[in-house]
């Protein structure tokens, strides 16, 4: 058992990029969609396809994110689009409000005869929501894939963060493959002892409860270890200044174009929304005419 | 064991913050390796009962930080990706358990364990709901599926770990500091 960062440096335009250029464009993409609340494909598709091009750039091989996808994809369809379907909420009023050809009934509680009529509408809205999700989904999965562990304090310092808290991410970095080693030397230690971690009995309670033997000597390690790290810091003066960083951050030219393209994607959407009217639910005659005939 | 000022950010905080987010990051990649039997979509997450103990600890701006570093570390281990929403959740999971800190003298006592416990129960009440609720916003998803398909599943397992881990963390602190001195 050994913990691994998901992050391998690759030679692409993804990488090149500086991380705060990458958090802010994601932020722009889901504010975009969001504080607007855009529900028209003709804006929805566009920014997917954007979100998927920069997808494909980071050139992840799918055994990577195999799971991750699989994950989302169950959650997308199957617990956000299904509950679409059937109730149509979540999005705007209008799905439910406006007059739309029902497809068919899902009878739900079929003793008290009550009968959920699905219509074109609803459809719609679903494939909308998934597609509007996994847009946004897109753009974040492949940011532990492609964004150096090392940068996250520095970025988050650069984004305007305090000190305090950005190097509480910087040292969280630093423990962690400690706290995982530790972590697999007392499951170790305590399989060599008789604990079966892959069959533990009785009921839920004592299962949960049989973890402690694997948690508590790395937490209560790590509290000591947190105070010699206190003394070290402390010793060398931390907080009685401002500090600087080792790793510095420069913006290149490709990051003012991505920095360019995620402020105008969320102009654009604002003013389409508020100042035209433009992007809010409606749903498509071909959409409507191809299901109903 | 604790100073008691509760809302103090310095040193100490910004080390036990980093810890916690770490032993969060760990031990929410581990549960992905080591799955517990769960009902539904009630997943349990034996790193909840941690980020609720570091709070207690070390008070609220430490559980914040642990909560919204840890989840981001755990999300990036596991390769899930980076869900802003979920991560301050989590954050404010850890804030609000943390504020047991100043009503804690005695990490042994029943009377104690009880009220960090009932925090921590706050904690997740708060920090799950935050969660979920603005899926509505991000996700465009209804107020049944963020109370029913998210808050409620997350709540429950959270609690059952939380109830049954917290007190065995709590005692085993007490013996850790009473060792140390400090």
């Amino acid at each position: 058992m050994l913990v691994t960062w998901k992050y391998r440096p690759r030679n692409t335009f993804i990488q090149r990029l500086d991380p705060r250029t990458r958090l802010i464009f994601l932020f722009s993409v889901i504010f975009a969609l969001t504080i607007p609340e855009i529900w028209d494909f003709r804006i929805i598709l566009p920014l997917f396809a954007v979100s998927l091009t920069l997808y494909l750039m980071a050139r992840i091989e799918w055994k990577d994110v195999r799971r991750a996808w699989l994950f989302i994809i169950v959650f997308v369809v199957f617990i956000v689009g299904i509950n679409g379907v059937l109730s149509g909420r979540g999005g705007p009023s209008s799905v439910t409000n406006i007059e739309s050809p029902i497809l068919f009934y899902v009878p739900l509680l079929r003793e008290l005869g009550w009968k959920v009529p699905i219509t074109v509408s609803k459809v719609w809205f679903a494939l909308n929501q998934i597609v509007r999700m996994l847009t946004m989904a897109i753009l974040a999965i492949p940011i532990p894939y492609t964004m150096d562990p090392n940068i996250y304090g520095t970025a988050f310092k650069r984004m305007g963060a305090s000190d305090n808290f950005s190097f509480t991410m910087d040292l969280a970095f630093r423990f962690l493959p400690t706290f995982a080693r530790d972590f697999t030397i007392t499951v170790d230690a305590q399989r060599a002892r008789g604990y079966e971690m892959e069959a533990l009995k009785g009921g839920l309670a004592e299962r949960i409860r049989r973890l402690a033997p694997l948690i508590i000597p790395v937490v209560m390690q790590s509290t000591v270890t947190g105070e010699e790290v206190i003394d070290a810091m402390d010793l060398r003066a931390f907080g009685t200044n401002k500090r600087t960083w080792i790793k510095q951050l420069h913006y290149a030219p490709r990051d003012y174009f991505i920095l360019g393209l995620g402020a105008a994607i969320f102009i654009a959407c604002c003013v389409l929304k508020w100042g035209f009217g433009i992007g809010g639910f409606f749903v498509p005659d071909f959409f409507t005419n191809w299901l109903v005939g | 064991m604790n100073d008691k000022s509760t809302w103090e950010f310095g040193t100490r905080q910004v080390v036990y913050g980093a810890i916690g987010a770490a032993l969060y990051g760990v031990f929410s990649w581990a549960t992905n390796i080591f799955p517990l039997p769960a009902a539904g979509n009630v997943t349990f997450r034996p790193a909840v009962a941690v980020l609720i103990f570091f709070g207690a600890a070390y008070g609220p701006w430490v559980g914040l930080l642990a909560g919204l570093i840890g989840n981001t570390l755990g999300d990036a281990l596991s390769g899930w990706g980076f869900y802003w929403n979920w991560s301050l959740g989590n954050g404010l999971m850890g804030m609000v358990a943390g504020l047991a800190m100043a009503a804690i003298n005695d990490f042994r006592a029943r009377g104690d364990i009880v009220k960090a416990v009932g925090w921590g129960i706050a904690g997740i009440v708060v920090g799950m709901l935050f969660a979920s609720l603005t899926e509505m916003f991000v996700g465009g998803i209804d107020f049944n599926t963020a109370l029913f398909g998210y808050f409620t599943p997350a709540f429950l397992g959270n609690t059952v770990v939380t109830v049954i881990l917290l007190p065995i963390l709590m005692i085993a602190f007490a013996a850790v500091a009473s060792r140390r001195g400090r």
